[in-house]
């Protein structure tokens, strides 16, 4: 490919990418009026006061939202790392009856993901008593089908002489698991920060699970934007623009691990 | 799957207790309830369960659904979504790909991670943000494209034929570059030696990306169309936050789970159809299904022809 098409390419697409965030930064500084005004991009004068309106609590409890949605993407992305390794790691290094009936049922979970059983979750969660608890939005994202490939794919690479040596040895396969763990953690952490992204934005469950005074940030938002007749947009950029921070942080510390380990999964 | 050492189910089940029991609670559990939920009338009391006046319909709610004409709306809404978007990314992400590939290092690092960006906030944020974007005649999109290019303005938000192109406008931003990411990665992956074999042949650049860069993303690509098929199927958020829970003008913009919520729940218009929404959304997974298994048909007919 010519490198003037290449260059061209990229530059768009870097625009078109980061001009939005742009706009959402300097909009949280912005009135009203010049809001209604995307074609301008910086405020007319920078003042910090929609943070400060936000933060105080008045319109939404922003703090607790930002709690609430890193207690539930951090706890279920570690039960989801750890559960869908051990599952990937049986499937890529043993060989059992039931393996079939096994991808089977990670792959139906993808082909049947949670949003097109949220009714029945609503209504198994208002049988079972635990509607309102943080933990049902916990619970039931942690068997994840991505999670089970991501894991078989990347313990295929293993070579098998580890195990050899240590069937000689008579290991049990959970002892084998924790051998070869350390050997493992940039695929614990892209398939993590993968997991947590995606549950850092889960909307519909969120909406039915939880109760009004811990919203998750996805919540926290769309509350904010229903009663914007009220609070100014500015308040809504501004917490548009807190809520993306941590998660970029996170993704921008593992980011070199995060490519180490997809390109060793692409392999095969 | 030969050579692997051969275990008995019992000796590795302690390793698979615990997806097998989440996968039983959190999947088959609200599936089986899914059906029998769907085969019950809309007018028992199944949110109280001390009311015992469980009546079931048979198929009723299945024809129902078959005889709602917003349920089609919203079903080839989703289709053209869905296909529209998976066919931009995964071209448009393949060569933002190759053209990072052939950046410096250093560079390439940093263009990926900036390119990641759209796909790390959260759809409900960025879809006020897009309103603002397409709203009206002073929206960016029109001021800097559509009349510098000569055409009247479009009302992207309020005019039917353009509700569903601003959707996919928005789920191609979003995934592309995280796409782009996979596919990038997957080229590192290439070994190197098919490169220098590609030089002394004198291989050109478009044989090159045919013969050796096209058959390095081949299996990435297909993994990452599943994964947009489903996601796009089962997007809520976007849509919901863009539109305000309804299916904007003319419910052009209508799509499943939008509607699924808009029966089951009130707020959206109110019906507080449970066993039909169950109904509903029971149908559309063996559709999503069947759809996959033709795509991977075609495919495998394509390479044997």
């Amino acid at each position: 490919m010519s490198r003037l098409f290449s260059f061209i390419l990229l530059l768009c697409f870097l625009i078109v990418s980061l001009y939005p965030f742009a706009w959402m930064f300097f909009s949280s500084f912005k009135t009203n009026k010049e809001i209604y005004q995307p074609a301008q991009l910086f405020p007319e004068k920078f003042d910090g006061q929609a943070y400060g309106m936000l933060l105080d609590g008045k319109f939404v409890d922003f703090g607790e939202g930002l709690w609430q949605s890193f207690f539930i993407a951090g706890s279920q992305s570690l039960l989801a790392t750890f559960v869908s390794a051990l599952v990937g790691f049986v499937l890529a290094k043993y060989s059992f009856r039931g393996k079939t009936f096994l991808i089977g049922a990670a792959l139906i979970i993808i082909l049947i993901p949670r949003q097109a059983l949220v009714v029945p979750i609503f209504e198994w969660f208002n049988f079972l008593g635990w509607t309102g608890n943080s933990w049902s939005l916990i619970l039931c994202g942690i068997a994840s089908g991505l999670g089970v490939i991501f894991f078989t794919q990347s313990f295929r690479h293993l070579p098998d002489e580890l195990i050899e040596s240590s069937k000689l040895e008579g290991f049990s396969p959970w002892r084998v698991f924790r051998l070869i763990l350390p050997l493992f953690a940039p695929g614990f952490v892209t398939y993590f920060l993968l997991h947590f992204a995606l549950c850092w934005q889960e909307h519909l469950l969120a909406l039915l699970l939880l109760d009004d005074n811990a919203l998750t940030l996805p919540l926290t938002l769309a509350k904010l934007s229903d009663s914007s007749h009220r609070a100014p947009e500015a308040i809504g950029m501004a917490a548009a623009t807190l809520s993306f921070i941590p998660i970029l942080v996170l993704f921008g510390l593992f980011f070199g691990k995060m490519r180490t380990a997809l390109s060793q999964l692409s392999l095969s | 799957m030969t050579g692997l050492p051969k275990k008995s189910f019992r000796q590795l089940l302690p390793l698979l207790l615990p997806f097998l029991l989440l996968w039983v609670l959190f999947w088959v559990v609200p599936l089986v309830m899914g059906i029998d939920l769907s085969l019950q009338s809309p007018n028992s009391g199944f949110l109280d369960p001390q009311l015992e006046t469980v009546e079931y319909v048979g198929t009723e709610n299945y024809k129902r659904t078959l005889n709602d004409p917003k349920f089609y709306k919203a079903l080839s809404n989703t289709f053209v979504y869905v296909v529209g978007s998976v066919l931009c990314i995964l071209p448009l992400a393949f060569l933002l790909a190759v053209s990072l590939f052939e950046c410096q290092r250093i560079l390439r690092g940093i263009l990926a991670f900036c390119l990641l960006i759209p796909g790390l906030a959260l759809p409900g944020a960025m879809s006020k943000l897009f309103y603002l974007f397409f709203h009206g005649r002073e929206g960016v999109l029109n001021q800097y494209l559509v009349i510098p290019l000569g055409f009247d303005p479009i009302n992207w938000m309020m005019d039917p034929d353009f509700i569903m192109l601003s959707l996919i406008m928005q789920s191609i931003w979003r995934w592309t570059g995280v796409v782009t990411l996979f596919f990038l990665c997957a080229l590192e992956g290439i070994p190197k030696w098919h490169f220098e074999v590609a030089k002394l042949e004198g291989l050109s650049p478009l044989s090159k990306i045919r013969q050796i860069l096209i058959p390095g993303v081949r299996k990435l690509a297909l993994f990452v169309a599943v994964f947009l098929t489903v996601d796009g199927v089962a997007s809520f958020s976007g849509a919901y936050s863009l539109l305000g829970g309804s299916g904007g003008m003319m419910d052009s913009g209508l799509l499943l789970v939008t509607y699924v919520y808009q029966v089951a729940f009130p707020g959206g218009s109110g019906r507080f159809d449970l066993p039909g929404a169950a109904a509903m959304s029971l149908m559309v997974a063996p559709m999503v299904a069947a759809f996959l298994y033709l795509v991977l048909k075609i495919r495998v007919l394509l390479k044997k022809g």
